[in-house]
């Protein structure tokens, strides 16, 4: 250790080393001079004695830094400086093979930054491998259903708590925790909020610790109602409270219960699922505070939350999931309650809790961008070989026009090895320059990333950490050094095999020309298959998102404004007259609006969210398998969304909370769930399983079909009641209108407003922007990998116009001589054009075979269309053909158009 | 690259045992600049061992990374400027170790080169 540091300090102080042993090794020549003089010799004589008897001082220096073992950095040093040298000496070539670099790596970096975010990375607790979840955590929302395995009640949770042997702790948390409007201290306006509801073991079963004040126990999770207490996120604490000192002073209000901050969650911390990030947590013994009033704490079949566990060590997961099944049955069993029927029990018996780890956290995103990411990635990381491939065949051009200077080199005792390192430092440099490059380039490009998969410019950003961490600068060291060491060290060695004599005789024409041909040949198809399975595969994403964009919808998408209004502000329930009064008020003024051709509320728009469950139609026979999806809406919703009534009519003011229940059902439905050639409108029908007289509704009409929660679902069984026989708070208002947006927008919010004050407006945004968000994720493969695929395209016409003007300046000789004895300029250039004609139809061909063996890795990417169409084939050879060619035939345009004169002269 | 200049004089000293002389050399007499060592070495050894001066310097710097010598600059005694070299405690051990390892092997080529 002291050793090392004398060696460092002996580097530091270099030329302070030189000096002092400049002048010890001057004091003892002279002193040995005057010894001599003394002894009677000549001062001549003396002082040649002297450095006779001494020895060859520039050596002995040397030799005397040597032995501090710092001889490899200089020798690095050197490398780098010469190196860096002869790099500035091409800069043309220099800066094409930063740029490939840079975006190659920048581009791996980038997407690898949000793989690792949302696929890869741990939750930010303590010890999470021994995290598991019931079920698989991979469904919201509130079921009633028996052998519910994703979704529990909490007196369930209570139970399992207090009875399983295999979790040290577990916790539960509200599956649909969605924003709400608050009010933090006693600030003039509400904002939104996004709390989440958890279990009060929550956060001692994650291992979590506070940053500040204390985070909940079981104590504040145990009577309802008794615990206003809420743990807010550093995030909120920091933007909201503006990282307040007192935070613990401060108040967030909710309907009518003030909660009080007790606590702020460490930093980076979000719960278990990632890509929602909460802004407070609440215990569930609160749930009913909320301005929703979830009624569901003491309700043993209101199956609303995802329960998780940390496993005892030692605990295995068959074993914790062998114990869950038995008290799952003894528990639900065991509910007062029960409904123990033949029915829910058949359900019951068919239930098994499967046990899911949540070491990286539950589904969430990752449902989502898993695939596309995973593909990306691919794809980036063909692109960089690609990169590679090209800054392999410039090094090799350039190493063969430097076989002279090596010759040189080793003629005069250079070692081989000092060669290689000598070209692999250059490599090494080439990708650290262009891995810096990169690694900026990813800074940036994270940030439209996230822009693109939030969902456009005007989404808000998903809370996920896309930031330069450890792991990802490591990531991104070990491609760069990878990428080095792929593209340096074939022309490295290739390089250093030089024949000495060979090529000292003859600079031009080295002996390892044909090697190095077949070599860049190899390089030239490989890239050429490359770029041409990416063309294809950007052209399939293409021809998919163009499919999806123009998926009949059943309704026009232009010109529908939605206002997202938070209706539970108000406190009223949606059963209240004044709810439902006021609803049919906001609809009836803005329709008069001017520019406005309808107006209609639903408690579903477009990819918001579904309301299911069976039902049941007398006369055919009960199916709990086929689940509707009911909407709720105002009487001018149809004639706002254009969506076409078929048969019968739409709801009217007749439909009042008291009038005969009704339903309009959706085309498909009644096709197939009716018996054949009967006439729907007058029947009765059920909602839900039993025949109960609370659930009958009267069916009065039959509309078109309509996409409801994505582009890509096939056709959903849709029906409609109106919004005064089951009350909705609702949160959508569609506005059908012409114009300017904004204008309109503001004149609606107005009218709102003028008619309730107290209603928030959250957002405006328009239905065909709602639509192209739910496909963002096809847009963002469609964009991200045309971008690559011309990127790799276009890296690949450099690699053929590299090789190109390399075999023509190669054979510059052979064409003057051919041109001088008659040959014509077009015979020339096709002589040059066939050999890379040949080369890039192989690439192709190999494409194909490689396109044809993978393209079930994208199947489930796409929409409307097979992987293997032709069309995609021929659009994708004609694209590349187009830009591959015209990079071939510049330089043998230019080798058509050599002097024979001057060609013969140059050699 | 160091180029190494092998020269094989009759007087030379055998290799390695280079450290061990200077390493002796000062702890026969405590401070010593370099010119100072190799006198006393030449001396010491009746003008036998003709070291090439020069690779004394060397020699003193592998010393000084291993910590057996110690280095300051001092005044000599014709008032110049000269860097003065002194056992460290470590250097000291390795003078005990290379003694007794040298006395070994010397013993033992003693023995076998011994007139039958």
């Amino acid at each position: 250790m002291r050793q090392l540091l004398r060696r460092l300090s002996m580097l530091f102080h270099r030329s302070r080393f030189n000096a002092d042993l400049e002048e010890e090794m001057r004091l003892h020549l002279e002193l040995r001079e005057q010894q001599q003089v003394a002894a009677g010799l000549s001062p001549g004589q003396a002082h040649r004695e002297a450095r006779r008897r001494f020895g060859n001082n520039a050596v002995l220096r040397e030799r005397s830094f040597a032995a501090w073992g710092w001889n490899w950095l200089e020798s690095f040093v050197q490398d780098t400086l010469y190196g860096l040298r002869s790099m500035l000496r091409s800069p043309g070539l220099t800066c094409v093979a930063l740029l490939s670099l840079a975006l190659g790596i920048g581009a791996n970096t980038a997407i690898f930054s949000f793989l690792d975010a949302i696929v890869l990375r741990s939750l930010p607790v303590k010890a999470p491998g021994q995290l598991v979840i019931l079920g698989d955590g991979d469904e919201d929302g509130v079921t009633d259903r028996y052998g519910s395995t994703t979704l529990y009640s909490y007196p369930f949770f209570s139970q399992l708590r207090s009875k399983n042997a295999v979790f040290s702790e577990v916790a539960t948390v509200l599956s649909f925790n969605g924003e709400a409007h608050g009010t933090i201290d006693h600030r003039d306006q509400m904002e939104i909020i996004s709390p989440d509801l958890v279990s009060g073991t929550f956060f001692s079963t994650l291992g979590v610790e506070p940053a500040v004040g204390r985070l909940f126990t079981a104590d504040d999770d145990t009577t309802e109602g008794a615990h206003p207490v809420a743990v807010i996120s550093y995030a909120f604490w920091q933007t909201a409270l503006t990282g307040a000192p007192d935070v613990l002073n401060h108040t967030v209000k909710f309907a009518d219960t003030t909660f009080t901050i007790i606590g702020v969650a460490p930093p980076g911390f979000f719960g278990i699922t990632v890509g929602h990030a909460p802004d407070l947590w609440i215990p569930m013994a609160m749930m009913n505070s909320l301005p929703a009033h979830y009624n569901g704490y003491k309700d043993n079949f209101y199956q609303s939350n995802h329960i998780f566990g940390r496993l005892k060590s030692g605990v295995t997961h068959a074993q914790a999931e062998a114990e869950i099944n038995v008290l799952y049955q003894q528990i639900t069993r065991g509910f007062p309650d029960a409904r123990l029927n033949d029915y829910n029990l058949s359900h019951l018996q068919q239930a098994h809790v499967a046990i899911t780890s949540i070491a990286t956290g539950t589904a969430g995103l990752r449902h989502q961008f898993s695939d596309p990411l995973k593909l990306l990635m691919g794809v980036t990381a063909l692109v960089l070989l690609i990169a590679c491939a090209n800054i392999a065949n410039l090094l090799l051009a350039r190493s063969t026009a430097r076989a002279r200077e090596f010759a040189v080199r080793q003629a005069l005792g250079a070692q081989r090895l000092r060669l290689v390192r000598q070209l692999l430092t250059e490599s090494l440099i080439l990708a650290l320059i262009g891995g810096l490059l990169g690694i900026a380039f990813a800074v940036a490009a994270d940030r439209i990333l996230l822009r693109m998969i939030s969902g456009g410019p005007d989404a808000d950003l998903i809370p996920i950490d896309v930031s330069l961490n450890l792991p990802l600068l490591g990531f991104s060291v070990a491609i760069t050094v990878g990428t080095a060491v792929l593209f340096g060290l074939v022309p490295a060695l290739r390089a250093s095999q030089v024949e000495v004599t060979g090529a000292l005789k003859d600079g031009r024409s080295s002996t390892n020309a044909a090697t190095r041909n077949v070599l860049g040949k190899v390089l030239i198809v490989a890239q050429v298959s490359i770029s041409f399975v990416l063309a294809v595969a950007s052209v399939l994403f293409l021809r998919s998102l163009v499919n999806l964009t123009h998926v009949d919808t059943g309704f026009p998408r232009n010109g529908v404004m939605l206002v997202n209004m938070d209706s539970s502000v108000l406190g009223l329930k949606g059963a209240d007259p004044r709810m439902i009064a006021m609803f049919s008020q906001i609809e009836d003024r803005v329709v008069a609006m001017p520019g406005v051709h309808g107006a209609g509320f639903a408690a579903f728009t477009f990819h918001q969210g579904s309301w299911n469950t069976s039902i049941n139609i007398p006369g055919t026979a009960y199916n709990d398998a086929v689940n509707i999806k009911h909407n709720v809406i105002s009487n001018g919703y149809f004639n706002t969304m254009q969506i076409p009534l078929l048969a019968g009519r739409i709801f009217g003011p007749q439909d009042t909370a008291t009038s005969q229940k009704v339903i309009i059902l959706s085309e498909s439905m009644v096709r197939d769930l009716f018996p054949a050639g009967v006439n729907p409108i007058g029947r009765h029908i059920y909602i839900g399983k039993d025949p109960d007289p609370r659930n009958d509704v009267e069916v009065v009409g039959v509309v078109k079909d309509v996409k409801f929660g994505n582009l890509q679902e096939h056709r959903q069984y849709i029906d409609y009641v109106p919004n005064p026989q089951h009350p909705w708070g609702y949160g959508t208002l569609a506005v059908r209108y012409t114009g300017d947006f904004n204008t309109v927008s503001k004149d609606v919010q107005n009218t709102i407003h003028s008619i309730n004050r107290g209603l928030t407006i959250n957002r405006v945004t328009t239905l065909d922007r709602v639509i192209e968000r739910s496909i963002t994720n096809q847009t963002l493969v469609a964009q991200l990998s045309t971008f690559f695929a011309l990127l790799a395209v276009f890296l690949s016409a450099i690699g053929i116009y590299g090789l190109m003007s390399y075999l023509v300046s190669r054979r510059t000789n052979e064409i003057g001589i051919r041109m001088a004895l008659g040959a014509a300029r077009a015979s020339v250039g096709w002589m040059i054009m066939r050999e890379i004609v040949l080369l890039v139809v192989s690439g192709i061909a190999l494409g194909g075979a490689l396109t044809l063996a993978t393209n079930q890795l994208v199947q489930s990417l796409l929409y409307g269309l097979k992987p293997t169409e032709p069309l995609s084939l021929v659009l994708a050879i004609v694209a590349l053909l187009a830009i591959a060619l015209p990079a071939a035939w510049l330089p043998a345009r230019r080798a058509s158009r050599v002097s024979p004169m001057e060609a013969l002269r140059y050699e | 690259m160091a180029v190494r200049s092998i020269s094989v004089k009759p007087n030379d000293i055998p290799p390695g045992s280079l450290s061990l002389l200077i390493l002796n050399t000062l702890s026969r007499h405590g401070e010593m600049h370099g010119y100072e060592i190799a006198e006393s070495i030449l001396h010491t050894s009746g003008d036998v061992l003709q070291v090439e001066e020069g690779s004394l310097y060397p020699a003193l710097q592998r010393l000084l990374v291993q910590g057996w010598v110690s280095a300051e600059w001092g005044t000599t005694a014709g008032n110049r400027r000269a860097r003065y070299y002194r056992l460290t405690a470590a250097g000291r051990k390795q003078l005990a170790a290379g003694l007794s390892h040298f006395h070994r092997i010397y013993g033992a080529i003693t023995a076998v080169l011994q007139p039958a």
